[in-house]
């Protein structure tokens, strides 16, 4: 019992927070429509809309939040009616109820939505029961089509805005990832850069299957006629040097 | 006066060197190319962004040969050594190089991570890797600038296919190589984010990331 009259306190209490919270943002947006209406520009507007969906957003979550108490069992009545002026409540509510008369207690302590809203939503209730399924359905559908439409446009709009400086620079691109792989295995294994052999040419080359006493450069095959003597002296050299080779490693 | 100090000898200091790991034996690289079209801009962006651009960008003009060494008994994978010359400053030694595979383990590294031994030998170089029983696996030339960023190096570079004839060499491709690299000692890893921060700060000009060439090598030419 005592947990959860903890609990309820709790509870009030954020939500009073949260509640205080929205009221000051839509003191706030009230003062800023009267003050600068002719200088407000719409996405100002909806920032403060969207300042004051955050905090209902919180509100909501806090209701909905588990731990909260069921608010439903908990009922608050008016204990007693006065006309005269409490200074209490008036203190209370920062001068907004002077008194708990029979006039403003039904409109506060409301939990039915007011009457003109009650009304609506009986007839949109009413409206909807009487539709078939095939109307709806296709009530459905364009409704699906025109939002579709609507965000198609938007996001066409947004992509020319946001595209241009983009595409600008992506028309002519500045590297090209085939040329860095190309340039990357030339330096390291030599892809490319053997003498005699087409540049980029077949993979894996000489490196796989050489014979020891081979020369320098491995060719596969087309000894080209253009094969100059600074190899062939190579050549010699390390012959010589193989045969002759003392160290195991 | 300690006159009976003994010298301190090479060994020693080479083995307290390798104690206090300060020898940068490891290299950070990062590749990438940029179109022959759009290295203007590349270079303009570089010299905005990096330190020794007082009187121009650095050039530079090397000739690199890569031996390898075989075991004629075993079929491992052979050893193989860089050498670069510098083609426009001739009394430069000769750079001997040896590069070993990349840390392919953490997929996670920014950069690509292989250890690297760099040593300036005179010109009888190519003679004694000769004699020492390499053979030049192949050759190329590169052409390009050179950026310092405080301890990274950004070249820009065309390669170059150096025919045998004496037709000046041609380039492989219609891109220049850029490369970021920085060379430290082991297990200095942070370096690899801020080259990484650094490589950003190119995009979308040049594609800076970590390429396994050995893997591209081995796949189909499309």
């Amino acid at each position: 019992m005592q947990r959860e009259e903890k609990q309820l306190e709790a509870t009030l209490h954020a939500i009073l927070n949260r509640v205080n919270d929205l009221k000051s943002a839509i003191q706030g947006l009230i003062a800023k429509l009267e003050t600068e209406y002719e200088t407000i520009n719409w996405p100002t507007f909806l920032d403060n809309y969207a300042i004051l969906s955050g905090h209902l957003t919180g509100l909501s979550k806090i209701l909905q939040n588990e731990l909260a108490p069921s608010l439903r069992s908990v009922v608050v009545l008016p204990l007693q009616l006065g006309c005269e002026r409490d200074e209490e409540l008036a203190r209370l509510s920062e001068g907004r109820v002077p008194a708990c008369t029979h006039d403003l207690v039904p409109d506060l302590l409301r939990t039915k939505p007011e009457p003109q809203a009650e009304q609506r939503l009986q007839q949109l209730n009413h409206k909807a029961s009487t539709l078939s399924y095939d109307t709806a359905q296709k009530q459905v559908a364009q409704f699906t089509k025109v939002v579709s439409h609507v965000w198609e446009i938007i996001s066409k709009g947004r992509e020319d805005w946001e595209g241009e400086s983009m595409r600008s620079a992506g028309i002519q691109p500045t590297h090209s990832i085939a040329d860095t792989h190309a340039l990357v295995t030339a330096v390291g294994t030599g892809k490319g850069l053997r003498p005699g052999m087409q540049p980029i040419g077949p993979p894996g080359v000489g490196t796989p299957g050489m014979g020891q006493a081979r020369g320098p450069t491995p060719q596969m095959g087309p000894a080209t006629p253009t094969m100059p003597k600074a190899p062939s002296a190579i050549k010699t050299n390390i012959k010589a040097a193989n045969q002759i080779h003392p160290y195991q490693r | 006066m300690a006159v009976n100090a003994a010298p301190i000898t090479a060994t020693d200091s080479l083995s307290q060197a390798l104690k206090a790991n300060i020898i940068p034996n490891q290299e950070y690289l990062l590749q990438g190319s940029v179109l022959d079209s759009a290295v203007e801009v590349l270079l303009h962006r570089l010299r905005g962004l990096c330190d020794n651009v007082d009187a121009g960008p650095e050039t530079f003009d090397d000739q690199e040969v890569c031996f390898s060494l075989r075991d004629p008994n075993q079929q491992s994978t052979p050893l193989t050594l860089r050498v670069r010359k510098a083609l426009d400053a001739r009394d430069m030694p000769y750079q001997l190089r040896y590069i070993g595979q990349p840390d392919l383990g953490d997929k996670n590294r920014p950069t690509v991570v292989r250890s690297s031994l760099d040593i300036a030998c005179s010109g009888m170089l190519i003679e004694f890797l000769n004699e020492l029983g390499c053979r030049i696996e192949f050759e190329y030339s590169v052409k390009g600038y050179m950026f310092r960023k405080g301890r990274m190096k950004i070249t820009v570079a065309k390669v170059f296919k150096i025919s045998q004839s004496s037709m000046p060499p041609e380039p492989i491709s219609q891109s220049y190589l850029v490369e970021l690299s920085v060379l430290a000692p082991q297990g200095q890893d942070a370096i690899g984010e801020d080259m990484r921060a650094f490589a950003d700060q190119l995009r979308p000009l040049v594609q800076l990331d970590k390429i396994d060439y050995k893997r591209l090598g081995h796949m189909s030419v499309t």
